[in-house]
Parts: C-alpha cells; sequence; structure tokens
C-alpha cells in the first residue's frame, strides 16, 4: 500500500518520459509503415516496405560502409588521443594547460566545420591550398574522396578528443595510489602498472567513453554538412546526412522514418555488444 | 487596491490586449538573406520595419511578421509547415526548381490566378517579364510571384581574354571550350597555378542542378529527362515516357563533368554558389557560368581592383543544337493553401514583388536582373550598368525556357540525385557512365513508385 502511494510521486517523471521519448518513437516507428511521399498526398500502410527499399538500395549501404569507417576510423584515434593525453595530465597536467586542451570541445560542431573547411579549402585554406603543397602532398583534402573522408574524421577528432580525454582522465584520477605504490613494492614496472592496473581499473569509463562515441559518431550531422554535404559525391555522407537527404530533399519521409529506425537499433546494438564486453563479465565476476 | 481587484484588472488587461492587436490582420513570412531581400521593407539587419512597409501596413490594416532563417533552414521550415498543414505561415519562400512543382501538385498552394486582379495597384502581372511567371506556371496555374530571379550568362575577366589573344567572348560551347584551353595553357606558361579557367557548382545534392540542366538542354536541345523531350505527368503518362539519363542527357551531364575537371578548381567536387562567388571576387577564377547572378554578387563585394575594373558580360554560349546553356531561377513567394487570411497574404505577397519592391531591390543591392522591364529600363540600373550590358540581359530572358526542365512533382528529387551524381562524376569517385547508371536506375524506380506506367 505504502509503495503505491509512493509511485505516484513518480507518475510526472514517467508522463514527461513517454511524452518526450515515448511518443516520439512510436511515432517514428508509425512513420516507417507509411507511403508518405510529400510529392504524393495519398498516406497509406505499406508494412515493411520502405525498409526493403531501404535494404535494397546501394545508397544504405554506402552510407553504412561510410558510417563504420568514420566511426572506427574516428574512434580509436581519439581513444589513443584521449587516453594518451588523460595518462599524461593525470600526473603533470596544470589547470590552464587542461583548459586549452578541452577549448574545442566548447566550439559548435558548425564553427569547428566552418573553420576546417576554410583550413583545408585547396584554393584559399593554409593546409590546403599553402601547407600541404609546401611538403609536396598535391591533393584537394575536400574534393577528393579519401581525402574528404580524412579530412571529416581530423575534424571531428579535433573537436570530440577533449569529451573522452575529460571522461578517461577523472577515471584515472579516481584510482587509488595505493594500488600504484603496492604493486611497485611488488616490483610492477610501468608497463604493469598500465596493464594490470590501470586498464581494468578504466574499464567502466572506456565503455561509457565509447558508448557516447558511437552515439556521437552515428548522430553526427552539423560537421560533415558544413564541411563537405556529404560529398565529394556520397564520399561522406554517413547515415545521419543519407536520412537528412532522403526526408528533406527527395521528401520520402517514409522512408527516412524507416532509416531512423534503422540507425535506434543499430545504436541499441552497439550498447548491448559493449555492456557485454565490458560491464556484464565484471557484474557477474563480482556476484 | 485589494488582491482580488488587482488580479481581475490584470485578467481584463490579458484579454483586452490581443483583442486590441487582432484589429489588424497578421501576415507571416519565412525567407532567407536577412538584408538582402526586401532590404527596403525590413532593413539590413531583416528586424525593422521601414516607413515604406508602416505605410503599407497602415493603409492595409495588414501587420506584416518576417522570419528570416538560412536558406536550407527556411526551405526546412516551409517543407514543415506545409507538411503538417499548420498555416503558421501564410506566405512561404519558394525556389523555381522544385519547390513550386512539388509544392503546387501536392496541393499545398494557393493559386494565384483569380487573385492576381485583386491587388494590381502593387502587382501588375502585364509588367512583369512574362517568362518569369511562366517560370512558377505548373499545370497550367501560376503558383507564385517572383522576387530576386534571373537569367543565364557568364561573367568573365575580359583582360586576362585579351592577355592570351581572345578578343571577343565565344559565342558557342565549342568555341568557348578553345578560349579555355588557351587561357588554361597561357596560365600554365606563365606560372600562374592559382587562377583558374572556369568555376562552377559541384557540390552533392540539387546545387549543380539548375545548370547541369543549362548543359543538357543545351546539347540535346530539349529538355532530354525523359523521351520525347516529356515535361509533365500529363506527358509522361501519356506517352508512357521513361527516364533517358543513360540517353541524350549524357552529352550535355558529360561536358558540364568535362569542363568542371578540365578548367575548374581543384575543389569543384564541393562548390556551391558561394564558393564560386568567392573565386570569381578574389580573381581566381576567369570565367563565371551559367549563373551569371553570382559574379553579380560578387562583384558587390570584391576588393581585388582587376576584377572589379575589367570583368564583362557576355550571353551564355549555344550547345551544338543552337541554344543557348540555361540558368534560370527564380526567387518566388507562395501563398499557403492552410493560410486563414488568404486574400491578405495575397496583398502583402503583391506588394513584396510588385514593382515598388524590385525598385527598392534595384535601388538597394543593384544588381542589374529585375523582373520589370520599366526597372531593366529605370534610371538606377541605367546609371549603374552599361545600356549594352541591360540589353543582352534582357535578351537572355527572351531566350530562356523556363520549362528547360521537368515540371513535375518529383522534380525536388531528381534535382538533389542529378547534383550529386555530377558531384561523383567530377570528384572521380565514379565514372560518368557509372554515375548516370546509377542515377537511370534509381529515376526508373521512383517513377514506376510514383505510379507513372501503370
Amino acid at each position: 500500500m505504502a509503495l503505491s502511494w509512493r509511485f505516484w510521486f513518480l507518475a510526472p517523471m514517467v508522463m514527461a518520459l513517454a511524452t518526450v521519448v515515448l511518443f516520439p518513437t512510436v511515432y517514428l516507428f508509425w512513420m516507417s509503415t507509411q507511403h508518405w511521399l510529400v510529392t504524393d498526398p495519398q498516406r497509406f500502410f505499406v508494412g515493411t516496405d520502405n525498409f526493403q527499399r531501404l535494404l535494397a538500395g546501394a545508397d544504405f549501404w554506402q552510407a553504412l560502409r561510410v558510417t563504420a569507417a568514420y566511426l572506427v576510423l574516428s574512434t580509436v584515434i581519439m581513444l589513443g588521443l584521449g587516453l594518451g593525453m588523460a595518462l599524461t595530465f593525470a600526473r603533470a597536467g596544470r589547470g590552464w594547460m587542461r583548459a586549452i586542451v578541452v577549448m574545442p570541445l566548447v566550439i559548435p560542431p558548425v564553427v569547428a566545420g566552418f573553420t576546417w573547411r576554410f583550413l583545408l579549402n585547396g584554393e584559399i585554406g593554409f593546409l590546403g591550398a599553402w601547407l600541404l603543397p609546401a611538403i609536396g602532398l598535391e591533393l584537394n583534402p575536400l574534393a577528393e574522396p579519401r581525402a574528404a573522408l580524412v579530412s571529416v574524421v581530423i575534424a571531428d577528432v579535433w573537436s570530440r578528443t577533449p569529451f573522452m580525454f575529460l571522461i578517461l582522465l577523472a577515471a584515472l584520477q579516481s584510482i587509488p595510489r595505493d594500488f600504484y605504490e603496492a604493486a611497485r613494492m611488488d616490483g610492477a614496472n610501468p608497463f604493469h602498472e598500465f596493464f594490470f592496473i590501470t586498464l581494468p581499473l578504466l574499464k567502466g569509463a572506456l565503455f561509457v567513453a565509447i558508448l557516447f562515441r558511437i552515439v556521437d559518431a552515428i548522430n553526427t550531422f552539423e560537421l560533415i554538412y558544413v564541411m563537405t554535404r556529404g560529398g565529394p559525391g556520397r564520399a561522406t555522407q554517413i547515415l545521419s546526412i543519407f536520412g537528412w537527404r532522403t526526408a528533406f530533399q527527395e521528401l520520402d519521409f517514409g522512408q527516412a522514418a524507416a532509416l531512423g529506425v534503422v540507425l535506434l537499433f543499430i545504436c541499441l546494438a552497439g550498447a548491448m555488444l559493449l555492456f557485454r564486453r565490458f560491464v556484464q563479465r565484471d557484474l557477474e565476476a563480482g556476484a | 487596491m485589494k488582491a482580488s481587484t488587482r488580479l481581475l484588472t490584470a485578467a481584463a488587461f490579458a484579454i483586452a490586449l490581443p483583442t486590441a492587436a487582432s484589429a489588424q490582420t497578421e501576415i507571416n513570412i519565412v525567407a532567407f538573406a536577412p538584408g538582402f531581400a526586401w532590404a527596403d521593407m525590413f532593413g539590413p539587419s531583416g528586424t525593422d520595419k521601414t516607413d515604406k512597409l508602416r505605410a503599407f501596413e497602415e493603409a492595409t490594416g495588414i501587420t506584416v511578421n518576417i522570419e528570416f532563417a538560412d536558406e536550407e533552414t527556411a526551405r526546412q521550415k516551409v517543407l514543415l509547415d506545409l507538411v503538417n498543414q499548420t498555416g503558421t505561415y501564410d506566405l512561404v519562400m519558394l525556389g523555381s526548381d522544385g519547390a513550386v512543382q512539388t509544392f503546387s501538385y501536392a496541393g499545398y498552394l494557393e493559386p494565384l490566378d483569380d487573385l492576381l486582379s485583386t491587388a494590381t495597384e502593387y502587382f501588375d502581372p502585364e509588367a512583369v517579364y512574362p517568362q518569369f511567371l511562366e517560370a512558377n506556371r505548373v499545370d497550367g496555374k501560376l503558383w507564385a510571384l517572383p522576387y530576386y530571379s534571373f537569367g543565364a550568362g557568364v561573367i568573365y575577366r575580359k583582360d586576362i581574354f585579351e592577355r592570351y589573344g581572345i578578343a571577343e567572348f565565344p559565342e558557342t560551347t565549342e568555341a568557348l571550350a578553345g578560349a579555355l584551353d588557351t587561357i588554361k595553357a597561357g596560365l600554365e606558361k606563365d606560372g600562374i597555378t592559382d587562377v583558374y579557367p572556369l568555376t562552377m557548382r559541384g557540390a552533392p545534392g540539387e546545387e549543380p542542378s539548375l545548370d547541369l540542366s543549362g548543359f543538357v538542354y543545351a546539347y540535346a536541345g530539349y529538355p532530354a529527362w525523359f523521351e520525347g523531350g516529356a515535361t509533365t505527368p500529363e506527358e509522361i503518362r501519356a506517352n508512357d515516357a521513361r527516364p533517358i539519363f543513360t540517353g541524350e542527357f549524357r552529352e550535355g551531364f558529360e561536358a558540364f563533368v568535362e569542363w568542371s575537371r578540365e578548367y575548374g578548381p581543384p575543389g569543384i567536387a564541393t562548390h556551391t554558389w558561394v564558393d564560386m562567388m568567392n573565386l570569381y571576387g578574389a580573381g581566381q577564377a576567369v570565367v563565371l557560368m551559367p549563373s551569371a547572378i553570382n559574379g553579380f554578387a560578387a562583384l558587390g563585394g570584391t576588393e581585388n581592383t582587376d576584377v572589379a575594373e575589367h570583368t564583362a558580360f557576355a550571353p551564355s554560349p549555344a550547345g551544338p543544337s543552337g541554344l543557348p546553356v540555361q540558368s534560370f531561377w527564380t526567387f518566388s513567394v507562395g501563398v499557403s493553401a492552410f493560410s486563414d487570411n488568404k486574400e491578405a497574404a495575397y496583398k502583402t505577397l503583391a506588394f513584396l514583388t510588385g514593382e515598388q519592391a524590385m525598385q527598392g531591390f534595384a535601388e538597394t543591392i543593384g544588381w542589374p536582373y529585375s523582373t520589370f522591364p520599366a526597372i531593366t529600363r529605370g534610371e538606377v540600373l541605367g546609371e549603374k550598368w552599361p545600356a549594352e550590358m541591360l540589353d543582352q540581359i534582357e535578351a537572355s530572358y527572351e531566350q530562356a525556357d523556363p520549362h528547360y526542365f521537368p515540371y513535375i512533382p518529383e522534380l525536388n528529387a531528381f534535382m538533389e540525385r542529378i547534383g550529386t551524381a555530377a558531384s561523383e562524376a567530377i570528384s572521380g569517385s565514379k565514372t560518368v557512365d557509372e554515375a548516370l547508371a546509377e542515377l537511370q536506375a534509381w529515376a526508373e524506380e521512383r517513377m514506376e513508385r510514383a505510379g507513372y506506367y501503370e
């Protein structure tokens, strides 16, 4: 009885969540089952037709490949840089140095995108038109398909590594120093300390950092839109840009919603995979 | 005063204020380019109301509210407002290269033919270049009125042409290709590596499609998208006309791609009209075509004296068919079918696109393009631009075929796909044949799905 009246205190939050999370999600699922073309006033139920067309089209698989390449490349570099910086700053970093490192994080992706676009521009950019040719690299970073993908990865790494750095730095600083002192007394070298103390104790933070990174990468839009609009051609067209194109340029809301559902499942699958790899095993071991 | 009395007074004010305000009819507009569009009405920031606008509001009892956003955001606001049928915006900004066609066929716009006679004091359809109205006519009905609009042409550096021995601007695409070869060789010989013979736009998406369709038209001699040159849903259905992107569309497409690759700047596969404009304004491009308007935009802001002093205009060259390369577009405004005040909305539209408004555009922006012959021939533009140039610009309207691409509901999607295919081919990620084969397959599927061939 006491539990039931307490439950009602949660009701506003449950209702708020249902409104802002559940309703749009259900609506997205509903849209994905509709023939909903702006060019056609008829709107009707088509079952899984939007999904079938989506998966049968070359565009989806191309965008998926680009997304995977973008995700893996940027995550690996970010993880390496973020961890390296966190290890350095955990020992020797000063406050103002940390502030400088974190600065790109507070710059909006649109501004970051414009900055990198101008830097890498092959006709007037400092990097694209001057520095790269000066060191013998005759390529246009934003107009050549592979170079364009690398360019957006570089811009993303510059913009988002500080987030990874902050998570890992906080986790590093929460590891008790006693562990290292005890290990040293047992003859452990820095290599042992890193692999047998630091890394295992960073697992939870790494899980959070990678999970956020996956969701962030899949949802990246402004940075790529501003830098390349998904181009040249479709070379940097990741799934979010493809979805925007499908909805707002090709005016196919049904198929764009189907893509939204697929993205939702990709994110969920990634999260579950990471959860099992990093967290569940530890929980089971602890139990 | 007691608390209850204060409460009642406040409530009475709360009720009375909106009632007083509603004596004026409110018309809401969404558009882009503040300080450029209707600068004479909303000021350089886009947030003011000038005396001109206030006089209109007082005379008509209409309050005009404008909401400016960047171009892409404005387009999306229009789309979502119309699709959701909210009627939040009474007047919506449209382009004649997709939005007018798509939204009129979908029933989201109000036909204007019957309204034209209701505000002739502001907008006289007889006084406008007919091509600009024709561009907004779909299925025989007029759906929007043109504001800032342009025809095809070339902006080029006369001094560089002369330096390499070319006295006159070529009149055909074949001769122009030869001239561009000469300029390219000359620039290379002189060791000039940061000036490119040509600038066009090749960014993925709809951006290149307007100009590219102009190449296709000039090479094929007709809008070669569907068999037999069908340009309306009725013609496509009646003739069972299939897409011909791997057929007669190819020659113009290939020319556009080859010219971009051969004579354009290295980043052209990602260039928008802004990049075209900046490059020309910085003195890094010799020819800008076929949307010469972007060259005039560059002239307005350039600090490069060579560009300012040695720029000339030439008519768009004719393709192998004998027809000129097209680039014809109107920034149009239409009345939402879901507006509660359609007549007031039309009156406002007539005011915002009428001769007075275009005169204001000529005075504030000063580009040599106008929708009214009286303004092209007027004092303001006459003092600023050579008469010969204004004659040529006027001639470009007469030579324009506003329907140089099909007027079908799916136009937006086609423009998007064609532009992206061009960007792929220019960047080299696909060959011309690969890009067109993919475009053809998509077009066939899209038209089948839309029920054209049942």
